[in-house]
C-alpha cells in the first residue's frame, strides 16, 4: 500500500513538474504502434494525415502566431509536389537526397518571392494577393500540360530512394518515414515558436506599432516566417507527392488552401498541436464521408467548420486539452 | 550636450496642421513636459519623434545624428523608449513575455529562433527586478488582458524603461487611472533616474508640475510659449488658452 502511494506521489511531482512529457510519451507510442494493428487502406489514410499535419501546421505559423492569414498556402506545398513528382517520373531522379531538398527549396523559393509581394498588403489585402498567387500556381500546373499533366495529373511517383542498397521503401516503411520527418518538424518548430521569435510573432499579431517602437524590425519577421511556413509547406509537399498515387492541380488549387485553413481553424490556431488535430478529424471525415455519401462530402465539411465556430470557440483542441486535463486529475486523485 | 532637437517640425493631416514650425531642444537629463488642450499636437509631436509618422518638414536630431528618416525600430535601437497613451500591450500574452521581448528588443538575440525564450538566464532575472519593482511579478504568469487598467499602466511604464533608453516619452502616463494610482504612478516617475532624459505629455498638472523643470505648451501645433513651472503657472497666454476650463482652475 506505501508502495504504491509512494509511486502515485512520484508520478503526482512529475506530472506537476513536466506536463506534456507523458503525453509526447503516450503519442510516441501510438505513432510506433498503430500502423501494426489497423488495415493497410487505414494506415495508408493515417500516412496522409500526418502528412496534412506538418502542412496544417506550417499555416498556423502564419495564422495563428502571426496573424496573417493566407489563403493560398497550398501553393508551396503544390511547388514541392511537382519538383519532386517531376525530377522522379519524367527525369528518373530517384534519390531522395536530390529530389526532397530540390523540393523544399523551390517552395521556400517561391515563398520568398511571393511573400516578398504580399506583405505589401495587410489584412483583407494580404488574404487576396497570397489566393491570387495560390490560383496562379493552380493554372501553371493545370495549363502546363508537358511538364505537370494537366488534368490527367502526374502519375508513376515511386516512394522516395534513401540510397541504402539493402533498403526498399514499401507502404509500411514509408508510414515510419513520414513519422520521423514530422517528429523532426515539429521539434523544430516548437522550439521555434517558444524562441525569442516565436514569441515576437505573437506579439506582432498583438500589436505591431508597439513591436516596431521596442526595437523589432516587424516587416523583416513576417518575411522570414512566411518563408519559413513555406519551407515547411513544401516538406509536407514533398512528402505527399511521394505518398498519393496521382498528383493534379486541384491539390494545390483554393480548394487545398481551404481545406488546411479549416483544418487550422477546426482544430485550433492557438495551441501548436491544434492543426494536427483539425488534420486527423477532416481527412477522416473526408474518408469516410466521399466513402458513404460521396456527392455530400462539401455539405458535411461545412456542418463541422458551422458547429466549430459556433459552439467549439477556439478549436476542437483547447475542448480536448481541458477534457484530458480532467482526466488525468481524476486518474491522480 | 543636447540629447534631443526638434527643428521646425511641420505635420499636417488633411488641412489641418498638427504641427506648426516646432523647434526646441532637449538638454541630457533634462525633464521636459509638453502641455496643451485637446488637439493641440502634443501625440503627433510624439509620433514624429518615435518614428511611427513620417514629418512633412523638419528635422529631429537625437544626439546630434539626423533621424528624421530611419524606421522606429532603429531609433529603438539608438535609445528611444516610448509608452503609449492608451495602454498598447501584447494582450494575449503573459506578463513574462511582454517584459521579456521588451527586454530582447535591442539585443540581438531578438532574432533565435532555436533556444526557449525562458531559458535566457539573465534577462529573466531583469525581468524579475523590473516586475518586482513596479510589483508585478507575482502576476506574471497572467495574461495581461486580465490585469486590471491600473496593472496595464504600469506594465505599460515598465516595458517603456526595460530597454535602458537614454531618451524616454511617456504620452499620458497617468490617464484614466484612480487619485491613488495616478499618485503611485507619479512618484515611480519622480524617482527614475537624473542620466535619462525624460519628454512628459500630460493633462494632470500635478505630476507635470512635480516633475518638470521645464513645460512647453503646444497650440493648434504651435509653440505658445516655454518656461519653468511659475512662469508658466503665470503665463496670461497660457491662462487664456485654459480659461473656464477645469484645469484654468488649477493654474490660477
Amino acid at each position: 500500500m506505501r508502495f504504491v502511494k509512494t509511486i502515485i506521489n512520484t508520478a503526482k511531482l512529475y506530472m506537476a513538474k513536466q506536463q506534456n512529457r507523458p503525453a509526447y510519451f503516450v503519442a510516441g507510442l501510438v505513432l510506433v504502434l498503430l500502423p501494426l494493428f489497423v488495415a493497410p487502406y487505414l494506415r495508408d489514410i493515417i500516412t496522409k494525415i500526418l502528412i496534412y499535419a506538418i502542412f496544417a501546421t506550417s499555416l498556423n505559423l502564419l495564422c495563428g502566431y502571426t496573424g496573417l492569414f493566407s489563403l493560398g498556402h497550398a501553393a508551396y506545398f503544390g511547388v514541392a509536389g511537382y519538383t519532386t513528382g517531376v525530377l522522379m517520373a519524367h527525369y528518373g531522379v530517384e534519390s531522395f537526397w536530390i529530389v526532397a531538398p530540390a523540393g523544399v527549396l523551390m517552395a521556400a523559393l517561391m515563398a520568398a518571392a511571393f511573400g516578398f509581394v504580399a506583405l505589401r498588403g495587410v489584412g483583407t489585402y494580404f488574404l487576396l494577393i497570397t489566393l491570387a498567387f495560390g490560383q496562379l500556381i493552380y493554372s501553371v500546373a493545370l495549363k502546363w500540360r508537358t511538364v505537370t499533366g494537366g488534368t490527367n495529373g502526374l502519375v508513376n511517383v515511386g516512394y522516395p530512394d534513401l540510397g541504402l542498397p539493402w533498403f526498399t521503401m514499401n507502404a509500411l516503411s514509408f508510414y515510419y518515414f513520414v513519422s520521423v520527418i514530422l517528429v523532426i518538424s515539429f521539434f523544430l518548430l516548437y522550439r521555434l515558436v517558444k524562441s525569442p521569435f516565436g514569441v515576437a510573432l505573437q506579439a506582432i499579431r498583438e500589436n505591431e506599432t508597439r513591436m516596431q517602437s521596442l526595437g523589432y524590425n516587424t516587416w523583416l519577421y513576417k518575411y522570414i516566417i512566411f518563408i519559413v511556413a513555406g519551407l515547411f509547406a513544401g516538406v509536407a509537399g514533398t512528402l505527399f507527392s511521394y505518398h498519393s498515387t496521382i498528383l493534379v492541380p486541384s491539390q494545390v488549387g483554393i480548394l487545398a488552401s481551404t481545406l488546411v485553413m479549416l483544418m487550422v481553424i477546426i482544430g485550433g490556431k492557438r495551441v501548436f498541436w491544434g492543426p494536427t488535430i483539425g488534420a486527423i478529424v477532416i481527412i477522416f471525415v473526408e474518408h469516410y464521408s466521399s466513402l458513404y455519401v460521396p456527392t455530400h462530402w462539401p455539405l458535411i465539411l461545412g456542418c463541422f467548420f458551422v458547429v466549430t465556430v459556433m459552439f467549439l470557440r477556439g478549436g476542437i483542441s483547447i475542448y480536448l486539452i481541458k477534457l484530458l486535463k480532467r482526466v488525468v486529475s481524476l486518474c491522480i486523485r | 550636450m543636447h540629447s534631443l532637437r526638434v527643428e521646425g517640425l511641420s505635420k499636417h493631416f488633411g488641412g489641418v496642421n498638427a504641427l506648426r514650425n516646432v523647434s526646441f531642444s532637449v538638454e541630457t537629463g533634462e525633464h521636459l513636459a509638453v502641455i496643451g488642450p485637446n488637439g493641440a499636437g502634443k501625440s503627433t509631436l510624439f509620433n514624429v519623434i518615435g518614428g511611427h509618422l513620417p514629418a512633412d518638414n523638419g528635422r529631429v536630431l537625437l544626439f546630434g545624428q539626423d533621424i528624421t528618416h530611419i524606421p522606429p525600430y532603429k531609433r529603438s535601437h539608438l535609445g528611444i523608449a516610448r509608452s503609449f497613451q492608451v495602454a498598447a500591450l501584447f494582450l494575449e500574452l503573459t506578463v513574462l513575455d511582454n517584459i521579456m521581448l521588451a527586454l530582447h528588443g535591442n539585443l540581438r538575440s531578438r532574432f533565435d529562433m532555436y533556444r526557449p525564450m525562458a531559458s535566457y538566464k539573465n534577462i529573466n532575472d531583469k525581468a524579475h527586478q523590473l516586475l518586482d519593482s513596479m510589483g508585478l511579478w507575482i502576476k506574471r504568469d497572467e495574461l495581461v488582458e486580465e490585469l486590471s487598467y491600473g496593472e496595464q499602466r504600469r506594465l505599460e511604464i515598465s516595458i517603456a524603461l526595460s530597454g535602458e533608453p537614454k531618451l524616454l516619452l511617456l504620452d499620458e502616463p497617468s490617464a484614466g487611472l484612480t487619485i491613488a494610482e495616478s499618485e503611485d504612478i507619479r512618484n515611480r516617475i519622480n524617482s527614475l533616474g537624473s542620466d535619462i532624459t525624460i519628454m512628459l505629455v500630460a493633462h494632470d498638472m500635478d505630476l507635470v508640475f512635480g516633475f518638470a523643470k521645464r513645460i512647453i505648451v503646444l497650440h493648434y501645433g504651435e509653440i505658445i510659449t516655454e518656461g519653468t513651472c511659475d512662469e508658466i503657472r503665470h503665463d496670461l497666454k497660457v491662462k487664456e488658452i485654459y480659461m473656464g476650463s477645469e484645469m484654468g482652475n488649477t493654474l490660477c
